[in-house]
């Protein structure tokens, strides 16, 4: 794989073309970790990623946006050395900090003074001060359990025995996982082949039979690489051996090093 | 989720206030009279390119040597239901820009709901149907984004990032599918802007829409972006649980105009809504403004167009 071919000037990557943003760039050098790099290339994309580290020790996603956002749990899944450890360590502090909107305790209040007794798991957001979704859960919670792996810490195995609360409790019917909600104004949503295969990714070692058999009936019809790459890791981590007969078609930055990520021996999310 | 219930509450008890304290001194407000062609399009045929081009001939928009960007719907992987903007209309408004002159057309979206944008550009028809689609398309969930401001908000935001590409552009074309939509009542050329707002920042879907009020949202976005011109595909539209699980409803009817929220109101009418009671058009207007008689019907009148779309139950008493 030649990344440098599509890498920019400022040493990271465009989704597709144009500017560079934390997402694929953290993903290339994943894809890199995995299956070997080319040394200038990495370092460059290590310094651009330095480079949108924020005030307050979130990631912001590009350069152009003030803000941390869901990208830091990206970062937090790199080894730390790639941004330095007190970089990382910073990144999982701003991770932990942040929460849905729905359990946030002004909403939380307002709840309760309407009479409502609903309780939200703790998930992720991915803008902070919007409502948790299972993208962002799902990776921060991937990010919490790589540092686990390597220092106990009660209070991120609190948060990701919640985000994994979270995810059991947005389902869709049919076992799979859409973006956020798996029922609206009474209707089932139907799930997705890329959320379906990130939450079972984060599911590992939970019992998830049903969305192991739904993340199955989403390969045999997905086409598109992004969705494959997380259904294929998604199933690998639940011991399944997922055969796909024809390769996609990888258009964007972000699939060729999804699609890389899941043809790798280890999975480079899974490490420590 | 209730994430709108709150603005909804707060909207109606600040209305309420409103009214009490300038019942008395109330202004009312005026718009100029909006353009709005109907125009009958049977089927996704040859045809539609001759109706197109006629439509935006029509209109005498100047676009000779302007920088022009078409912004579909496109939401979800599918060719075969009334879900996304037919790849048909996209080219055919592609091809009209071209001939009248403009410098540059560009196709760009930023689907709200899946992040495989061109995959699902690809599933929904656009690389088949547009030549050299890849090379003509932005995503603006990826593209380079700045900081706008939003003077006067409606909703609870202050500033929202947007693309360059839709910044730059000379003019903004909004190619929406005629559908019914569960939280707004109807999506149309307005709501389609929700498109420009980049995944890259905000996620998927853009919840702090959703968090600061969605008609409200869909008015401040419809005012950062001064120079539109809407053209609305109802040739098939989507009727019931739009603007994804809805059932597919032939129109018949491609609907136009530079005045976006005219163009809105009249698609309303002819799906059988009143538009006064849409959210974000009564608050873009005010109720007086989106009479019949507020709007320059040109090519067919409403009646004869007119086809029924069905409702969910918390949208039925906007029926018109």
């Amino acid at each position: 794989m030649n990344w440098k071919a599509t890498q920019n000037p400022d040493g990271g990557w465009a989704y597709s073309r144009g500017c560079s943003w934390t997402e694929p760039t953290v993903l290339v050098l994943l894809a890199q970790s995995a299956i070997g790099f080319d040394s200038d290339c990495f370092a460059a994309g290590a310094k651009y990623l330095r480079s949108l580290e924020g005030p307050d020790g979130g990631w912001r996603p590009q350069s152009g946006v003030a803000e941390s956002t869901w990208v830091t749990s990206l970062v937090g899944l790199l080894p730390p050395v790639v941004v330095g450890a007190p970089r990382h360590s910073r990144a999982l502090a701003w991770l932990k900090d942040q929460t849905g909107r729905e359990t946030s305790w002004s909403f939380k209040l307002r709840q309760r003074l309407n009479g409502s007794r609903e309780e939200f798991p703790d998930g992720w957001p991915w803008f902070p001060g919007a409502s948790a979704w299972v993208v962002p859960t799902s990776l921060a919670v991937l990010a919490f359990e790589r540092e686990l792996r390597i220092r106990p810490d009660s209070e991120l195995s609190a948060r990701v025995a919640a985000g994994k609360r979270f995810l059991l409790s947005h389902m869709c019917a049919d076992g799979g996982w859409n973006y956020g909600a798996g029922r609206a104004l009474g209707v089932d949503g139907d799930s997705y082949p890329e959320t379906t295969g990130v939450a079972l990714l984060a599911l590992r070692g939970e019992n998830v039979g049903r969305p192991i058999a739904a993340a199955k009936k989403h390969l045999a019809a997905c086409r598109s690489a992004e969705g494959l790459a997380w259904l294929k890791m998604g199933l690998a981590a639940h011991g399944q051996s997922p055969q796909i007969a024809l390769e996609p078609v990888c258009r964007t930055n972000t699939d060729r090093a999804l699609w890389a990520m899941a043809q790798a021996p280890v999975n480079p999310l899974l490490r420590p | 989720m209730n994430f709108n219930q709150p603005t909804r509450r707060q909207a109606l008890a600040a209305g309420i206030a409103a009214t009490t304290l300038t019942a008395c001194s109330r202004t009312p407000r005026h718009f100029p009279v909006g353009k709005v062609t109907i125009a009958k399009a049977p089927a996704y045929s040859m045809d539609v390119y001759d109706t197109v081009f006629r439509i935006v001939e029509q209109h005498r928009l100047d676009v000779r040597g302007k920088r022009i960007v078409l912004k579909p719907n496109l939401v979800e992987y599918d060719a075969h239901t009334a879900i996304n903007t037919h790849p048909l209309v996209v080219h055919a408004a592609f091809e009209a820009f071209r001939k009248l002159g403009a410098a540059s057309v560009t196709i760009a979206e930023g689907p709200g709901h899946r992040r495989g944008t061109l995959d699902l550009a690809d599933a929904a028809g656009y690389f088949s149907t547009v030549p050299n689609f890849e090379n003509l398309f932005t995503d603006l969930n990826a593209d380079a984004v700045a900081k706008r401001a939003i003077r006067s908000p409606e909703s609870k935001l202050e500033s929202l990032y947007l693309p360059h590409t839709v910044l730059n552009c000379d003019l903004l074309v909004s190619l929406p599918k005629m559908k019914t939509h569960h939280w707004a009542g109807a999506t149309l050329a307005m709501k389609n802007l929700f498109g420009v707002v980049p995944g890259g920042v905000y996620g998927w879907p853009k919840n702090v829409l959703h968090w600061a009020g969605i008609p409200e949202c869909i008015v401040d976005l419809h005012h950062l972006f001064p120079r539109q011109f809407a053209i609305v595909d109802g040739i098939v539209g989507m009727e019931g649980n739009g603007p994804i699980q809805g059932t597919p409803k032939a129109a018949g009817v491609l609907v136009a105009g530079s005045d976006v929220a005219a163009v809105d109101a009249t698609c309303c009418r002819i799906m059988g809504l009143n538009p006064a009671r849409i959210d974000y058009l009564r608050i873009a207007r005010g109720e007086d403004n989106l009479g019949e008689s507020a709007f320059e019907q040109l090519g067919e009148p409403i009646a004869s167009v007119k086809t029924v779309f069905d409702l969910m139950d918390v949208w039925k008493p906007a029926r018109a």
